[in-house]
C-alpha cells in the first residue's frame, strides 16, 4: 500500500460540544472535542456506554449538529451548509454502516443496495446495475431478489456495506458494525472494511471489540465526551488489547485464509474501484 | 439537477402494493366521492345535451327569452335555482307585442305556466301543468297533435289541448276528443291530443306529456290578472338572421323596460340549462352525497398517510442518512398519496359512469361522455391527494434522522 507523505485533512474539530437536555437534565454528550483525521486513515474510536461516541458519528456524517465548536469538512465549516447541501453531502461522500443493519425490510436486497443512487438521480436500470455488480464483487450476487429478512446476519451486514459504498463514497462511517454479528462474520467485515482502508477509503469506526482495533490504522478513546487516548500505528503498540486478543486474532487470521473467495475478487473489486476514481 | 419523479413513482408504487388492503380502501372513500361527481355531471350534460339536440332539431333559428338577468354557466352548475319561483315575471304581454314587431321574427309564443287543479273524471295529479300560449308554440316546439286539432284563433277560445298522460290521468282514456274539463272551475272542451314525446326535460320546462295547453287570452281570464310569462319562444325566418334577432330583441325590450335588464335572451347551449325541478333535487342531494364522501374520503388518505410516515419512521432516517435531503421525502410521501387520490378517482370515474348508464334506463336520457367531466374528476382527485397528503409529508420530511434511526423496527 502506497502512502501518500501529506494526506491533507478530511475532518478538523475543534472544541466541538454537544448538548441533550436543557436545566436539570442538561448533559454533555460531547464536551470538547479536537480532532484531526486525515484522508486514507481508519480510525476505531472505543470507549464505554454513553461516552458520545455514536454522538460524534452521527455529527461527522451530518446528521446531527453539533451545539458548540467547530467541525471543518474538507476544509469547510459545515455550520455554514445548507441543510440541503449536507444531504447532498451525505449522498456524495459518506457511506453509513450501521450496527443494526437498517435495511429496508420491505425492498429486496439489490433494491436497497441501489438506494443510494436513487438520491444521485440514477435511473433504475443503471441503478440496479451498479448495485448488482457491487453485490457480486460481495459474492451475494445469488443473493440479489432475497428479502432482508432471508439473510444471515453476516450476509445481512454485507449488504450493508455495499449499500455504504455503492456511491464511492471517500469517508465510510461504521457505527459498531460487527455488534450484532458472531465472531466469524464479524472478521469478515473487518476484513472487507480493511480492503477498503487499503483502497485509499477513510474509514471511522466506533467499537465496543478491542479486538477489532487490530485492523485500524490509529484507535481513539472516549471518556465522558472527551477524547481519553489517541494511538496511531497500533499494530504492536496495542499492548493491553493485544495480550488479551493476541491468540483470537491470530485465530481468525486463519479464518481470513481459509475464505471461501480468496484473494481473486479483491482484485476485480479493486479495478472497479479504481476507475471510479480516476473518473472524478 | 436530479430528475427523481420516476423514482418516487416506483416507490410509490412499491409502498402502495405492499400494503394493498389499506390501500384499496383509502382509495375507495375517493373512488365515492369521484362517482357521485361524475354521476351529477355526466347526467347533468347529457340532460343539457338532450335540450341542445332539441334545439338542434328545430333548425337552429330559435331563441328563447327568460325573466331574470344573464347567468354565466359556472353559477349554473353550483348555484342550484328553482325555476317557476313566486316572484313576479319580469315578461309582460306588452314585450310580447314588441318582439313580434321585430323585423325577421316569424313566431312567437309565450308560456305561462299556472297553477290550478285540472278535474273531469278523476283529478290531475298535481305535477300537471296548465299552460297559456298561443297557437305558434305548436309549430316552435314542434309539438304534434296525434288526434283531433291544436289551438286556433278562429275557434272557441275556451277549447283544451291535452297531452296523452293526462288525458288518461283525468279521463282514462287517450280518446279524450270532445269530453270536456275544468280548469280553475271553468269548463273546457278538449279539441286535441298531443302525441307522446317522452320528454320531460325540454327547453320549455314543461312535460307536454302531461300539460293541459289553453289560449293566453283564455288564461288571462282565470283570474290571474297580469300573465306570469315564464318564458318565450321566438323562432327567426332563418338561421342566418337569429343572431341579428337577437340583437334586436335585447334592444327592443330594455327599451320596453326601461333600461332595466331583467331579462335575458339565449339562444343555442345557452337554452339547454337542465331545468327539472326534479334534476335539481337529485343534483343538490347528490352533490351534498358528493361533498362529503369527497371529505371523508379525503381525511382517510391524510390519516393513512399518517399511519405510513410513522410505520415508515425508521425507513426516513435510513434514507435521509443515505443522501435524501427534506424535499426528497415530502415528495415521496405526496407522491404516494397523490398516487392513492389519482387511483380512487380513476376507480370513481369509471363507478361513475356504470352507475350513471344504470341510472339512465330509468330516465329518458344517456348520460354524456366528454372530456370536461374526466377532467374534472382528475382534477379533484389530483388535488384530494395533494392537499391531503400535504400535512403528511410535511410531518415525514421533518423527522430527525438520528430520532428516525433509534426507532424501533
Amino acid at each position: 500500500m502506497t502512502k501518500i507523505p501529506k494526506n491533507p485533512p478530511v475532518i478538523e474539530l475543534h472544541g466541538l460540544k454537544k448538548r441533550f437536555g436543557i436545566g436539570d437534565a442538561e448533559h454533555f454528550a460531547l464536551d470538547g472535542v479536537d480532532l484531526t483525521i486525515n484522508n486514507g486513515e481508519f480510525i476505531a474510536i472505543m470507549g464505554p456506554s454513553g461516552c458520545g461516541k455514536t454522538t460524534l458519528l452521527n455529527i461527522l456524517g451530518l446528521l446531527d449538529r453539533s451545539t458548540d465548536g467547530e467541525y471543518k469538512l474538507d476544509g469547510r465549516e459545515v455550520s455554514t451548509i445548507s441543510a440541503r447541501h449536507q444531504a447532498y453531502i451525505r449522498s456524495h461522500q459518506i457511506g453509513f454502516i450501521f450496527q443494526s443493519f437498517n435495511l429496508i425490510p420491505r425492498l429486496s436486497v439489490i433494491e436497497n443496495v441501489a438506494l443510494p443512487l436513487t438520491y444521485k438521480g440514477f435511473l433504475r436500470t443503471k441503478r440496479l446495475k451498479i448495485a448488482s455488480r457491487i453485490l457480486h464483487n460481495f459474492h451475494l450476487g445469488e443473493r440479489e431478489y432475497y428479502m432482508p429478512s432471508q439473510l444471515s446476519g453476516g450476509q445481512t451486514q454485507r449488504v450493508a456495506i455495499a449499500r455504504a459504498l455503492v456511491n464511492e463514497p471517500s469517508i465510510i462511517l461504521a457505527d459498531e458494525p460487527t455488534g450484532n454479528l458472531d465472531s466469524r462474520s464479524s472478521h469478515v467485515i473487518m476484513e472487507e472494511l480493511s480492503d477498503l482502508h487499503k483502497q485509499g477509503n477513510t474509514i471511522i469506526m466506533v467499537t465496543h471489540n478491542p479486538r477489532l482495533t487490530s485492523y485500524a490504522s490509529r484507535v481513539i478513546t472516549m471518556l465522558d465526551g472527551k477524547i481519553n487516548t489517541d494511538t496511531k500505528g497500533i499494530d504492536d503498540d496495542m499492548a493491553p488489547f493485544a495480550d488479551a486478543w493476541s491468540t483470537s486474532v491470530k485465530k481468525h487470521k486463519k479464518v481470513k485464509l481459509v475464505r471461501p473467495w480468496g484473494k481473486r475478487h479483491h482484485k476485480s473489486r479493486a479495478v472497479l474501484v479504481s476507475s471510479g476514481r480516476r473518473k472524478k | 439537477m436530479r430528475f427523481l419523479l420516476i423514482n418516487h413513482l416506483q416507490n410509490a408504487r412499491q409502498s402502495l402494493r405492499s400494503n394493498r388492503m389499506r390501500s384499496y380502501l383509502t382509495m375507495l372513500g375517493v373512488t365515492i366521492g369521484v362517482a357521485s361527481v361524475t354521476i351529477i355531471l355526466s347526467l347533468s350534460s347529457g340532460a343539457g345535451k338532450i335540450v341542445s339536440d332539441q334545439v338542434d332539431a328545430l333548425g337552429g333559428n330559435i331563441t328563447v327569452i327568460r325573466p331574470g338577468s344573464p347567468q354565466n354557466a359556472v353559477t349554473d352548475l353550483t348555484h342550484i335555482k328553482a325555476q317557476q319561483s313566486f316572484s313576479a315575471s319580469s315578461l309582460t304581454e306588452y314585450d310580447l307585442g314588441v318582439i313580434k314587431n321585430i323585423k325577421h321574427v316569424a313566431e312567437v309564443a309565450p308560456l305561462v305556466v299556472m297553477s290550478g287543479t285540472i278535474k273531469a273524471d278523476n283529478v290531475a295529479p298535481s305535477d300537471s301543468l296548465i299552460v297559456a300560449t298561443t297557437p305558434e308554440l305548436a309549430t316552435i316546439s314542434d309539438l304534434t297533435v296525434k288526434t283531433g286539432q291544436f289551438l286556433d284563433t278562429t275557434i272557441n277560445q275556451d277549447t283544451v289541448v291535452i297531452g296523452p298522460q293526462l288525458a288518461v290521468n283525468v279521463f282514462g282514456t287517450d280518446q279524450a276528443i270532445g269530453k270536456s274539463l275544468t280548469i280553475h272551475g271553468k269548463s273546457f272542451v278538449v279539441i286535441g291530443v298531443l302525441q307522446r314525446a317522452n320528454n320531460p326535460i325540454n327547453y320549455n320546462s314543461v312535460d307536454f306529456d302531461n300539460a293541459a295547453i289553453i289560449n293566453l287570452q283564455t288564461g288571462k281570464q282565470l283570474g290571474i290578472g297580469q300573465p306570469q310569462i315564464q318564458q318565450i319562444d321566438v323562432r327567426s325566418d332563418s338561421i342566418a338572421n337569429l343572431s341579428q334577432v337577437i340583437i334586436d330583441i335585447n334592444k327592443a325590450l330594455l327599451v320596453s323596460h326601461a333600461g332595466e335588464n331583467d331579462f335575458s335572451v339565449l339562444s343555442g347551449t345557452q337554452i339547454a340549462q337542465p331545468t327539472s325541478q326534479l334534476f335539481f333535487a337529485i343534483a343538490g342531494a347528490t352533490t351534498a352525497i358528493a361533498s362529503i364522501s369527497l371529505l371523508v374520503g379525503g381525511i382517510g388518505i391524510m390519516n393513512i398517510m399518517l399511519v405510513n410516515v410513522a410505520e415508515r419512521t425508521r425507513e426516513i432516517g435510513i434514507r435521509k442518512a443515505l443522501g435524501a435531503n427534506n424535499g426528497d421525502i415530502a415528495a415521496q410521501f405526496m407522491i404516494e398519496s397523490i398516487a392513492i387520490g389519482l387511483g380512487g378517482g380513476i376507480c370513481g370515474y369509471i363507478v361513475g359512469y356504470l352507475a350513471a348508464f344504470g341510472i339512465s334506463t330509468f330516465l329518458t336520457f344517456q348520460p354524456a361522455i366528454n372530456w370536461q367531466i374526466a377532467g374534472i374528476a382528475a382534477f379533484i382527485s389530483v388535488i384530494m391527494g395533494t392537499v391531503f397528503g400535504l400535512y403528511p409529508a410535511f410531518r415525514a420530511s421533518r423527522k430527525d434522522p438520528i430520532e428516525s434511526l433509534r426507532e424501533y423496527n
